[in-house]
């Protein structure tokens, strides 16, 4: 009996207007945040992995029909889900991944109930859920790390938002190392892999 | 290094630092800002998109560039590209049928051929008309954003176009670029290439065409501009150190005090032992050069020649004696040489 293979992509939620942003609601346009904290902030608390779940169905049916939805329906599973840091973690058979990243990739807004524009990354196509989970955490550091030095540079005092920028982790990934490729070298390396039979 | 060659310029300050921002968090680190003309080109060709950009929260890392992208409408004239593209770091051109892409593929001197994929195009793409393009340097352009953002229509359009012109290239001089009107519209550089790898290009070949093809443009358009006919160009030809007065004193009296140094042991004055030192330095170099195995086996050549012809010299007459007097001439200038040293020495 053969086994299974999926693909775990790790997932980013960007939001590039400034419009939303709930670190400051009451300022009107948040200048003094630096970008990359604007970019990377957390999503809403409606936003969870159900909603995630359908805007991926949706997204597939528009673009590929029922004989792409059909596809990827038995595999398709959002392992994780991260409103503070704007992280997923998204199962799919391998074969057929491509269809929900590009699924992704032509998001341009979140569904109903949140609705706003968002940029959906995949930073991460990964066989196994551990490495993808370990990529998530050093993104989550990197761009932390990010997010203080440009809190340095810019000259305004931001002593009030940065605080709740590192602890409150309006970090999500960073895309430092993108260079490298995005896909794991390891084909067959999905042996530590314990959630599937 | 992921390129971005399509941004539009907008003169909102607040929205194209947002996009610019945006686009470095995406993991893009050369964007080039395009400014396009439609119809007939202004009296004045000017540079629309300012030097330094006005706001200063440009991302560090981001290296940006001007390009502008001119429609070829039905009454163009060739007459001022030349004018346009030095204003310019890239020039793109536009196409909008068939006649004008013929132009653009064999005779236009720009950069990127930047198709408008979203409409339904008249015709088809030939093999033979985009290699020419793609041997000359000329690059063709992809723009996803309307993809992501535009309606279905236009989605539809973009998909068919893009698989048309992969299949015609076979993969091959194909940059993939944004053309994000909207900060919405970007996308991370992987997003874009699994995207293309989806409408039939293969992933390495998707990789290239975000990094390899747009770099190749950005260099050879700067070539272009910059370089002495292509060839060579001076990207940093170092500081000419300013030697302040003391030093130069400085340096000449040590020069004096050697040259005191010199005559007196020697007893010779300065330019006859600066010949003397040169010509002994030539001749040990000569001397101490040790022959290449192809000299050597030229040598053994020309000496197995030269006593081939020796013996035939008798039989056929001029040739072989004419043959054989240069060859002992040029021996004679070898042993020469050879005997410099010796006599040095001596």
């Amino acid at each position: 009996m053969v086994r299974i293979k999926h693909r775990y992509l790790l997932v980013n939620i960007l939001y590039p207007d400034a419009k939303y942003s709930p670190l400051r609601p009451a300022a009107t346009a948040g200048d003094d945040i630096p970008y990359t904290v604007q970019f990377r902030r957390p999503s809403p608390d409606q936003m969870n992995g159900g909603l995630l779940m359908r805007l991926i169905r949706d997204g597939v049916v528009e673009l590929f029909g029922d004989y792409g939805s059909g596809k990827i329906a038995g595999s398709l599973q959002v392992k994780y889900f991260s409103s503070a840091t704007s992280t997923a973690i998204i199962r799919v058979s391998r074969e057929h991944y491509r269809l929900v990243w590009s699924a992704l990739t032509l998001t341009t807004r979140l569904p109903r109930p949140v609705d706003q524009p968002c940029v959906i990354q995949v930073v991460r196509v990964s066989g196994t859920i551990r490495k993808a989970e370990e990529e998530a955490i050093r993104r989550a550091r990197l761009s932390i790390r990010r997010a203080e030095a440009a809190a340095k540079s810019s000259s305004v005092s931001i002593a009030g938002t940065i605080p709740t920028a590192s602890t409150a982790a309006a970090a999500g990934d960073d895309d430092f190392d993108m260079i490298n490729g995005i896909e794991d070298p390891d084909e067959l390396g999905d042996l530590d892999d314990d959630d599937d039979g | 290094m992921f390129y971005d060659l399509n941004v539009p310029y907008s003169a909102n300050e607040a929205h194209l630092s947002r996009t610019l921002a945006f686009i470095s968090e995406l993991g893009y680190n050369v964007v080039a800002l395009n400014h396009s003309i439609v119809g007939k080109l202004p009296p004045q060709i000017t540079c629309a998109i300012p030097d330094p950009l006005p706001f200063k929260d440009v991302p560090p890392k981001l290296e940006i560039r001007r390009r502008v992208t001119l429609t070829l409408t039905e009454s163009y004239q060739n007459a001022r590209l030349a004018e346009l593209a030095r204003a310019y770091d890239i020039l793109a051109v536009r196409p909008v049928d068939e006649r004008t892409l013929q132009l653009a593929c064999s005779s236009l001197d720009c950069d990127i051929i930047s198709l408008d994929l979203t409409q339904r195009l008249p015709f088809y793409f030939r093999f033979k008309m985009l290699s020419e393009a793609v041997k000359s340097g000329k690059r063709f352009e992809l723009c996803y954003s309307q993809g992501v953002l535009g309606d279905s229509a236009a989605r539809r359009n973009l998909i068919s176009n893009a698989t048309q012109l992969i299949r015609a290239s076979r993969g091959r001089g194909l940059i993939i670029s944004s053309e994000a009107k909207a900060t919405v519209g970007c996308r991370g550089p992987w997003d874009a290439i699994n995207l293309a790898t989806v409408w039939g290009l293969a992933q390495d070949r998707g990789f290239e065409a975000m990094s390899k093809e747009p770099r190749s443009v950005v260099v050879t358009a700067q070539l272009k501009r910059t370089s002495y006919r292509g060839v060579i160009d001076v990207v940093y030809g170092g500081e000419k150190p300013a030697l302040p007065e003391k030093d130069v004193r400085a340096v000449d009296g040590g020069e004096g005090k050697g040259k005191t140094k010199q005559q007196a042991t020697t007893g010779l004055k300065r330019k006859a032992v600066n010949e003397a030192v040169a010509g002994a330095d030539a001749r040990v170099e000569a001397a101490a050069k040790p022959i290449s195995n192809r000299e050597a086996k030229r040598r053994k050549h020309q000496a197995r020649l030269s006593s081939s012809d020796a013996k035939e010299g008798a039989t056929n007459g001029r040739v072989g004696g004419g043959g054989d007097t240069a060859l002992a001439s040029a021996d004679g200038e070898r042993k020469e040489a050879g005997l410099q040293p010796a006599m040095e020495a001596g």
